[in-house]
């Protein structure tokens, strides 16, 4: 018996950071070391008392929370944490026309972290029971080893802003009122050519609450909604097949869902695989790129936003490390990461740390000018921690992770960028890329394009990785546009075997040194 | 969790379905305890220890089907979950498709010892565990005489695990396994701001069966100063040796174009080729799920059903597609199974480097980076690094190239198979050499 995959198990690689970290598209503390960062971190604080956690429910009370903080210090360590989830994940699928698979995951847990310096000590249990938790507070507590320190003697809760106002709170939506919004895709795809075989649409809900408690004394809770929609559509015509897919992933409720949206999703997955009929492999090789707005921000997130994460940076082995302050861009390139974009899928209220989550300007006009930051590696740069220490589920301590990450517009106008180019590659959709952090080198996977000939788009291309030196890329970026659009899409980031949710975007952008990983005939 | 604990919560949990109304139903218990220690640069990084358990249901109400988990584990949240689940089945669309497998799949599971179970995990101390993380880091460190070393992390840990499963039609097994893993990674400079990275890991069912310490330590910085300098190579069609430990990212959009789902979907290029030659003589690939200590060793799929031998690559020809029960009803066909497990492939005569020797120009594969492939028609692109080779000599090192294809006709090219099967995984494939191929760089 095995889990899902046929991967059965993880192998011991998976639990390594350096290498390969990736996307996937579709489907104040230590106030000793200096660090500016507010001791007890989580504000702006709430004025009015503080009402019962969410996991009061569950018997975590600020006594017990106290007593496994102090427990988690017992062998020193400069700091605590306790990250407390419950997760609710619904997941429906049509297939071969009938809404006839639904899926549940329930995870409730609580990770018990403690540092020391820059080491991490962690372990995690899925029983709230006092015991266990002091138990997994004692293992935590083996990577330090001096004199114990208390818990804290009264906790202060935060009151972080709501990036994620929803109207319709999954927990209130029962499964049949999804139905029709699924049966609504498929009859759309179907409806779009007749060359559409196979529809299979998914759509997912999530509430998480989380409550993040430290030794430093500070609460805070959030609530965190998404929903993902696929639909994915296989074509036949005169015995060749093709396979293409849609998405979008919001932090939203069921408010996200109408005819219009489900029609759209449909839609786009039937046009993006019947497209492909007329499309081959590119011609191989290395020629300009330009990028089209919006889902293209998989180049930002592989390029250079990895390489951007000050974990790899504290331990010197980003392409990256020391350059802060220097050019690595044209100065009309300025490329944020954001966490406060409402609803977007990247966005946070709080980081996994508990720390607030704000626009992290990364590359202004063309000079780096920060990393994304966790609080390890805030306190080893002697910084403020951006917000963007993430986690997959409890069952991981945080590292530092993107949001939502975009370029700004710049002063091309995107028609003109089109005809700069004598020969290229117009990229428009991707599945998935990949980077190699020190090495630099990156790749993304262009599922639908068009060649570019004297200016203007020529036949459509297809399944071709394209690969780069991403330090050399971002310099040499040739022309950015004005036409800035966030992906829809729902993207998931993967580093240090953990998975999490993210945003990107990117307008109309001009690149060269991108080899083209398609055949010679094409 | 004791297993006594897990077998009373899955027995709870199907009494739970049927007492709700569920026809039928099967329940799975999992339980693992994972500890890893990192070492970095001269101390401790991070010590991880987790112990998780989850029930999963899957459940068949009136001729509907669901799924769900759960590691909530209260007896009350399990019955409210348990009845939640059979409830919401109720107002899905019925599915004739939707059964347990057949009760004679059960039965029979091999009574040999499959030796996926290292007693030796019990007595793992935690001092142990640091001392290897150590020695591992200054095995790398010790070949490291002019610092060009920028960082090292070195990986040890042990997993144990179990689970059981029970089903209203008379499933009920119970299977135990351990795992050992090292793994290392050095970055050292490079021209300009490059730190490339070499890696080196193992995994095995029993801590005895790991290669030493220092060799992988060894071995994890000889990769890194191999990528040092690297370039791309022209654009062209090369004779390309892929080395044994990622063959399985180019190889497993083939397998996985085996699969029930996919063919039924009409989404896998292997529609329509059972029995049908899609590459060469020198293709030959069985699955094994007795093979004793294999990384994909079980008695039981994740149905229930027994597991067996069965032939996937005859010379070329393909011989299996992997059918659950589900996809099987759906396809109008008997199932054999959804997974495959260990992948056994013909053994050649050389290993990589005499394949290399041999070779008057192409290209060595030693990693792939990102790329993808089209599951529907086999059009594949991937990344790739490695070595650039002439005159049966290492030229320079090569990154920022693809290698791209069509799975139909990549593997007609494979002329080779090495004599160095992978262990590390469950695809224990050798390194192969394939005649032509489309490399692009500049």
């Amino acid at each position: 018996m095995r889990d899902d995959s046929n991967q059965r198990r993880l192998t011991r690689r998976d639990f390594l950071a350096a290498a390969g970290s990736g996307l996937v598209l579709g489907p104040a503390f230590l106030a000793s070391c200096g660090a500016p960062a507010e001791p007890t971190a989580f504000v702006p604080r709430a004025a009015a008392p503080p009402a019962a956690t969410y996991f009061a429910r569950f018997g975590v009370d600020e006594a017990l929370m106290s007593r496994v903080l102090g427990e988690a210090l017992a062998r020193g360590g400069e700091y605590a944490d306790l990250y407390f989830q419950h997760e609710v994940v619904n997941y429906l699928a049509l297939e071969d026309g009938a809404v006839n698979q639904a899926y549940a995951r329930i995870k409730l847990g609580c990770g018990v972290r403690v540092l020391q310096g820059d080491q991490t000590g962690f372990a995690f249990t899925e029983d709230l029971s006092p015991e266990a938790l002091s138990s997994a507070a004692r293992t935590a507590a083996v990577v330090a080893n001096a004199a114990g320190v208390p818990g804290p003697a009264a906790f202060a809760r935060g009151a972080p802003p709501n990036y994620y106002m929803i109207d319709q709170p999954w927990s209130s939506v029962s499964l049949d009122r999804k139905i029709p919004f699924l049966d609504r895709a498929n009859a759309a795809a179907a409806a779009f050519d007749k060359r559409i075989v196979k529809v299979r649409v998914f759509v997912s809900d999530t509430e998480s609450r989380v409550l993040v408690a430290n030794s430093a004394g500070g609460i805070v809770e959030d609530f965190r909604p998404m929903t993902t929609a696929y639909c994915t559509c296989v074509a036949e015509d005169k015995g060749r097949r093709e396979e293409n897919y849609h998405s979008f992933g919001k932090r939203r409720g069921f408010e996200q869902y109408s005819d219009a949206v489900m029609t759209e999703l449909g839609e786009t997955a039937a046009r993006k695989a019947v497209v492909l009929f007329e499309a081959a492999p590119p011609p191989a090789g290395e020629y300009p790129v330009v990028l089209a707005p919006g889902l293209s921000g998989i180049l930002l997130h592989e390029a250079m936003g990895h390489g951007f994460e000050a974990d790899f940076n504290r331990k010197g082995i980003s392409v990256y490390s020391g350059r802060v302050g220097q050019k690595v861009a044209p100065e009309f390139v300025t490329i944020v990461d954001d966490g406060t974009v409402p609803n977007e899928r990247g966005s946070l209220n709080v980081d996994d740390e508990g720390q607030a989550t704000a626009r992290t300007v990364l590359v202004e006009n063309g000079v780096l000018v920060g990393y994304l930051h966790d609080l390890i590696s805030a306190r080893h740069f002697g910084v403020a921690p951006t917000g963007n220490g993430r986690r997959d589920c409890y069952m991981f301590p945080p590292v530092p992770r993107m949001r939502n990450t975009y370029m700004l517009n710049g002063p091309h106008d995107p028609a003109e960028i089109l005809r700069s180019v004598k020969k290229g590659i117009y990229a428009e959709t991707f599945s998935n890329g990949q980077v190699n952090i020190g090495a630099g080198d990156f790749s993304f996977y262009l599922k639908n394009g068009y060649l570019i000939e004297d200016g203007k788009l020529g036949r459509p291309v297809k399944d071709a990785n394209l690969i780069g030196f991403g330090p050399k890329v971002l310099e040499q970026v040739q022309m950015v546009g004005n036409d800035l659009a966030l992906d829809r899409g729902a993207g998931t980031c993967g580093k240090d075997g953990q998975r999490v949710p993210v945003g990107m975007g990117l307008p109309t952008v001009k690149c060269g040194g991108i080899s083209v990983g398609g055949v010679n005939d094409g | 969790m004791d297993e006594r604990s897990m077998r009373d919560l899955a027995g709870r949990a199907i009494s739970e379905a049927r007492a709700a109304g569920a026809q039928d139903a099967r329940a799975f218990v999992t339980r693992s305890r994972d500890v890893t220690v990192e070492w970095r640069d001269g101390k401790l990084d991070r010590i991880r220890e987790s112990t998780a358990q989850s029930l999963s249901v899957s459940l068949y109400v009136d001729g509907r089907f669901s799924a769900s988990g759960t590691s909530d584990l209260r007896p009350d949240a399990v019955a409210q979950f348990v009845r939640g689940m059979v409830g919401a089945t109720r107002t899905l669309a019925p599915d004739p498709h939707r059964h347990l497998p057949d009760p004679a799949r059960y039965a029979g599971a091999t009574q040999a010892d499959l030796q996926i179970s290292d007693p030796a995990v019990a007595t793992v101390a935690p001092d142990a565990r640091l001392a290897d993380a150590r020695r591992l880091e200054e095995a790398a460190r010790a070949g490291d005489g002019d610092g060009r070393i920028v960082s090292v992390t070195a990986g040890v840990g042990d997993t144990e695990a179990a689970w059981v499963g029970m089903s209203t039609n008379g499933f009920d097994a119970t299977e135990r396994s351990t795992s050992f893993g090292r793994s290392i990674e050095v970055a050292v400079r490079d021209a300009g701001d490059r730190k490339p990275e070499g890696y080196a890991y193992a995994d095995a069912c029993f801590a005895a069966d790991l290669p030493s310490i220092e060799a992988l330590g060894a071995e994890a910085l000889r990769r890194a100063d191999g990528q040092r300098g690297s370039k791309q190579a022209p654009t062209g069609s090369y004779e390309v040796v892929i080395e044994n430990r990622v063959v399985s990212r180019l190889a497993r959009y083939l397998f996985g174009a085996l699969a029930g789902e996919d063919l039924q979907q009409k989404s896998s290029f292997l529609e329509g080729k059972l029995g049908a030659r899609i590459g060469s003589e020198l293709l030959t690939v069985t699955s094994d799920p007795h093979l004793p200590r294999g990384l994909a060793t079980s008695a039981w799929d994740s149905e229930g059903m027994v597991t067996s031998k069965l032939p996937v690559f005859e010379k070329g020809v393909v011989k299996t597609y992997f059918l659950d029960t589900y996809y099987a009803s759906k396809l109008g066909a008997q199932p054999t199974t959804g997974e495959w497990n260990n992948l056994v492939w013909t053994k050649g005569k050389r290993d990589a480097a005499a394949m290399i020797a041999g070779m008057k120009k192409g290209i060595f594969v030693t990693d792939f980076t990102g790329g993808n492939s089209n599951g529907t028609t086999g059009d594949f692109s991937l990344g790739i690094k490695g070595f650039y080779v002439e005159k049966g000599a290492i030229a320079h090192p090569v990154s920022e190239m693809n290698l791209a294809g069509n799975h139909l006709e990549i593997w007609k090219q494979l002329v080779e198979v090495g004599n160095d099967p992978w262990t590390s995984a469950g695809n224990r494939a050798p390194s192969l050499r394939f005649k032509k191929a489309q490399c692009s760089g500049t």
